[in-house]
C-alpha cells in the first residue's frame, strides 16, 4: 500500500495503481480520452499528463504506477499549460459541429474545453483537414471520421474484449482515421459498446441518432432484463418514454458492457399493445374491464370456491422468470397462505432450464429472463410438473382446476417465444378458472378468465437475483401503462382482500418481509442490493 | 468638529421670490398653453390618435414579432435540429423532429418545426441560441386567428412569409457572424407612420424609440 502526496495532500493508493486510478478513488479527477478501466492502458491521447516530483518533465497519469513517497501535482500551471496545449492540438481538426453531434451534452471534448481550453481556434474551418462523414458500420455504430480524437479505445474493445479486431487507424500523419476494413459493418453482438466508451462523437449510436438531445434525458440506474447475467444499466428516459439503455459499471458482473440484444431490449416494452384495465370475463364469454377492488373480490372468491371444492393442491401458481424477487415472493405467499397452495412452477419452455448456461464467454446467457434463480430460491419450482408440460398434463389429468399465471414478455425474443405462448393457450383451456397478471396483451386475453395489468420492467422498482445468486436493485424509470400495478402491490392488495394482514408500501417493505421469511434470502439488506449488489450465500 | 445640517426655510425663500408677475400671470400663461392645445386637438390639427389599421405605429429594427425560418441557397431550411432553441425556450413552444439530411455535410434537418404561437412570449431567446442563424424575427406583431389549429406554425407557414414585405425584418443579432439567405425583398421606402408623440405634425419623419434626455427635457 504505497503512500504519495497528490496536490499537497497524503493519500494511500492500492498497491500497482496507476496515479489516475488512485487520484479517482480520492475524488481528484484528471482529464482523459484514451484511458479506460476495463481496457487496456495506452497512454496516447496525453491528456492525463501530471507534474511528478523528480521526474524532468510531465508524465501521463494513467500509465505511471504510484510509488512509495511520490509527489504528484494535478493542478498547477505547468500542467494545466500542458493540457490546455494538449487539447488545442486535439482540436485543430475537429469540425465543430456540436449542433449536428449526438454526442453533445455528453463529450468529453465540450467538458474538457469549458475546463482546461477556452481557447481560441488558430486554424480557420477551412483550413481543417476533412475527413469522411455519416459512414454506416453496421447496426449499431454510426462513424464519423472527422470528431475522432484518435483515441484507440474502439480498436482496444474489439481487440481485447470480443477478440474481433474489426476497427484501425487508417492512413498517416494528420490524416489517420478510425474504420473498419473496406467500411464492413460491425456485426459482433457487442458493437453497441464503442458507442459509449468513445468518448467524443465519433461513433454514435444508429438506434439513438437524431431522437433526442441528452440533456433532456432523466436517468434511471437499472438492470437490463435482456438474459440471467443482470447487466448493470443506465435507462435513459424524457416524458414516459425511454430512449436508450447504457451499461453502467459494475466490476463484478458486466465491468462496463451491455449486449446489443440487450441495449435493445427496451423497444420490445412498446411493440405490442398493452393491457391496461383489469377485466373478467362474463357469463357471455366476453371480456369486461372491471375496477381492480372488484377484480380482486371476484378473483379471491373463486379461488376460495375452488380451494374448497378440490383442496389447495388443485391451485397452480405458475411464476414468471421476469417478475421481481418481491413480486415472486408475495405471489407465492398469497397462494401457500390463503389457498393452501402446494403446485408451483414457472419454466415455459426447455430452454428457461439452462439457468447456468452461458451463450459466450463475455456476458450473455441462455436464458432469457432476468429472475429465474430467483423464482427457483422462492421455491417456484416443482418436480413432478418439471415445466409447463407437466402443469398442462396435470390439468388434463383433473389434478389441477385453477391457475394464477403471470407471464411478461421476454425483452430479447426467440423463435420459441411463440410456441410458449401457446402452450400457455393450452393451459388456460384445460383449466377450470385461470387469472393471467400479463402486461402485453397476446393470444391468450380472450381465453382467460381474469386478466390483471400489471407494470413490466422499468416500470416497477424491486429486485432481481441472477444467474449466480447476485441481487441487484432496479429503481423505477417511467409510468406503467393505464391502470397497471406492480406484481407485488396486485397480491398485497390480494392479501388484504382475503381478509390477512397486508402492511406493504413499498418494495422495500417487501423486501424486508422477504429476508425475515424466506431462508435463502436471509441475512442480506436492501442497501446490499445495490451495486454491486449481493450474492446469496446459498448460491 | 462636528458639522452643523444646512438648514433652508422654503417658506421664507418663496416669500423672498414671490412676485406679482409669478403669481398672477404664470398660471395664466400655463393656461394659455393648455388652451392651445385644446384647441389643436380640436380643430384636428395634432391628433394623438391614429386610425388603425389604416395607420400604423412604426416599432423598432429591433422589435421581436413572429418568428422567421431562414433558408440555405437551395431553398431548404437552415436549420440544422440542434434544440439549442427549444433548450433556451422558456414558454417551451417549440417542437422539433429531426431527421437524416442525404448531405453528411448537413447530416441533419427538421422534418418537424412547430412554434406555438399562443405559448410563445416573444423573449428571442431562440434567435440568441441559435448556432446557425436559422431562426430569426420579423416585425409582424399581427397574429390573431379565428381557430388555435391556426396559431401552431409549422415549418412551411415559418419559411415562406409572403406578409414579411408589410412588416419588415425585427431581432437578428448575429446577423453579421453568419451569411445567411432570407427569401424577400424589403420595400425601398417603408410607409411614413405617426410616431408616439403627440407634438408630431403628420409629415414629420416618425422617430423609432422616444428617446428621453434628462438634461434637456
Amino acid at each position: 500500500m504505497p503512500k504519495f502526496t497528490l496536490n499537497g495532500q497524503e493519500v494511500e493508493a492500492k498497491a500497482g495503481q496507476t496515479i489516475i486510478q488512485a487520484a479517482g478513488d480520492h475524488g481528484i479527477e484528471i482529464p482523459h480520452y484514451c484511458y479506460h478501466p476495463d481496457l487496456p492502458i495506452d497512454g496516447n491521447c496525453r491528456m492525463c499528463l501530471v507534474d511528478v516530483e523528480k521526474m524532468p518533465k510531465l508524465t501521463p497519469a494513467c500509465t505511471t504506477i504510484v510509488n512509495e513517497g511520490m509527489v504528484v501535482r494535478s493542478d498547477n500551471p505547468r500542467v494545466k499549460e500542458a493540457v490546455r496545449g494538449v487539447l488545442e492540438f486535439l482540436l485543430i481538426n475537429h469540425p465543430v459541429d456540436c449542433p449536428v453531434c449526438d454526442q453533445a451534452g455528453e463529450c468529453r471534448l465540450q467538458d474538457y474545453y469549458m475546463v482546461y481550453g477556452l481557447h481560441t481556434s488558430e486554424i480557420p474551418l477551412g483550413m481543417k483537414v476533412r475527413k469522411r462523414k455519416v459512414i454506416d458500420l453496421g447496426p449499431m455504430v454510426v462513424l464519423d471520421q472527422e470528431r475522432c480524437v484518435l483515441c484507440s479505445r474502439c480498436i482496444r474493445f474489439f481487440d481485447n474484449v470480443t477478440g474481433t479486431g474489426e476497427m484501425q487507424f487508417f492512413g498517416r500523419g494528420d490524416h489517420v482515421a478510425i474504420g473498419t476494413f473496406e467500411d464492413r459493418p460491425l456485426d459482433n453482438p457487442y458493437s453497441g459498446n464503442v458507442v459509449d466508451i468513445c468518448p467524443v462523437g465519433a461513433l454514435t449510436s444508429r438506434d439513438f441518432r437524431f431522437k433526442c438531445r441528452v440533456w433532456f434525458l432523466h436517468a434511471t440506474n437499472s438492470i437490463c432484463a435482456g438474459c440471467s447475467t443482470g447487466c448493470a444499466t443506465r435507462i435513459d428516459h424524457r416524458d414516459g418514454a425511454i430512449f436508450r439503455m447504457i451499461a453502467r459499471r459494475n466490476p463484478e458482473v458486466n465491468r462496463s458492457w451491455l449486449c446489443d440484444e440487450g441495449r435493445l431490449s427496451f423497444h420490445e416494452l412498446t411493440r405490442s399493445e398493452r393491457v391496461i384495465q383489469p377485466s373478467i370475463k362474463g357469463s357471455d364469454g366476453v371480456q369486461t374491464p372491471i375496477t381492480w377492488e372488484d377484480a380482486l373480490q371476484s378473483v379471491d372468491q373463486r379461488l376460495k370456491q375452488i380451494r374448497d371444492a378440490n383442496g389447495g393442491s388443485s391451485i397452480l401458481g405458475f411464476g414468471s422468470p421476469s417478475a421481481t424477487n418481491e413480486g415472486l415472493f408475495l405471489f407465492k405467499r398469497y397462494l401457500t397462505e390463503q389457498l393452501g397452495a402446494t403446485q408451483f412452477e414457472f419454466r415455459i419452455d426447455s430452454e428457461d432450464k439452462k439457468v447456468l448456461d452461458e451463450e459466450d464467454q463475455i456476458l450473455r446467457h441462455f436464458d432469457k429472463h432476468p429472475n429465474s434463480m430467483g423464482a427457483i430460491k422462492l421455491g417456484l419450482i416443482s418436480d413432478d410438473l418439471d415445466g409447463i408440460d407437466g402443469a398442462i398434463r396435470a390439468a388434463r389429468d383433473g389434478r389441477i382446476k385453477a391457475a394464477v399465471i403471470i407471464y411478461f414478455n421476454p425483452l430479447v425474443r426467440r423463435p420459441s417465444d411463440d410456441e410458449a405462448e401457446g402452450r400457455i393457450i393450452e393451459l388456460i383451456d384445460e383449466l377450470k378458472y385461470s387469472v393471467v397478471l400479463a402486461a402485453h396483451k397476446a393470444d391468450w386475453h380472450a381465453s382467460a378468465d381474469v386478466v390483471l395489468p400489471v407494470a413490466a420492467w422499468s416500470e416497477e422498482e424491486g429486485t432481481y437475483t441472477n444467474f449466480e445468486g447476485r441481487v441487484q436493485f432496479a429503481a423505477k424509470a417511467i409510468e406503467s401503462a393505464g391502470d397497471a400495478l406492480p406484481i407485488w402491490e396486485v397480491f398485497a392488495m390480494l392479501i388484504h382482500a382475503s381478509g390477512a394482514e397486508s402492511r406493504w408500501m413499498s418494495a422495500e417493505n417487501v423486501f424486508a418481509t422477504m429476508t425475515e421469511q424466506s431462508q435463502p434470502y436471509s441475512r442480506i439488506t436492501f442497501e446490499q442490493t445495490q451495486l454491486p449488489g449481493v450474492v446469496l450465500a446459498s448460491c | 468638529m462636528k458639522r452643523a445640517a444646512k438648514v433652508i426655510n422654503v417658506r421664507d425663500q418663496a416669500e423672498k421670490e414671490s412676485s406679482f408677475a409669478k403669481d398672477v400671470l404664470g398660471p395664466l400663461v400655463g393656461m394659455g398653453l393648455t388652451i392651445n392645445r385644446m384647441v389643436d386637438n380640436l380643430t384636428g390639427k395634432v391628433n394623438a390618435t391614429i386610425r388603425y389599421p389604416e395607420e400604423r405605429r412604426a416599432y423598432s429594427g429591433r422589435l421581436r414579432g413572429a418568428h422567421i425560418l431562414t433558408a440555405r441557397e437551395d431553398g431548404s431550411p437552415r436549420c440544422v435540429a440542434c434544440y439549442m432553441c427549444a433548450t433556451a425556450c422558456p414558454a417551451d413552444c417549440i417542437y422539433i423532429e429531426p431527421a437524416e439530411h442525404p448531405d453528411p455535410l448537413i447530416e441533419k434537418y427538421p422534418a418537424r418545426f412547430d412554434i406555438d404561437m399562443l405559448r410563445c412570449v416573444f423573449c428571442g431567446f431562440c434567435v440568441d441560441a441559435c448556432p446557425e442563424e436559422a431562426i430569426i424575427m420579423s416585425r409582424e406583431t399581427e397574429l390573431g386567428a379565428y381557430t388555435r389549429a391556426e396559431t401552431m406554425w409549422d415549418i412551411k407557414r415559418l419559411m415562406s412569409r409572403p406578409e414579411l414585405p408589410e412588416f419588415g425584418l425585427g431581432y437578428r443579432p448575429n446577423e453579421k457572424l453568419v451569411d445567411s439567405t432570407i427569401k424577400f425583398v424589403p420595400k425601398n421606402k417603408e410607409k411614413k407612420r405617426l410616431a408616439g408623440r403627440v407634438t408630431l405634425k403628420e409629415d414629420v419623419e416618425m422617430i423609432a424609440h422616444v428617446t428621453f434626455d434628462p438634461t434637456k427635457d
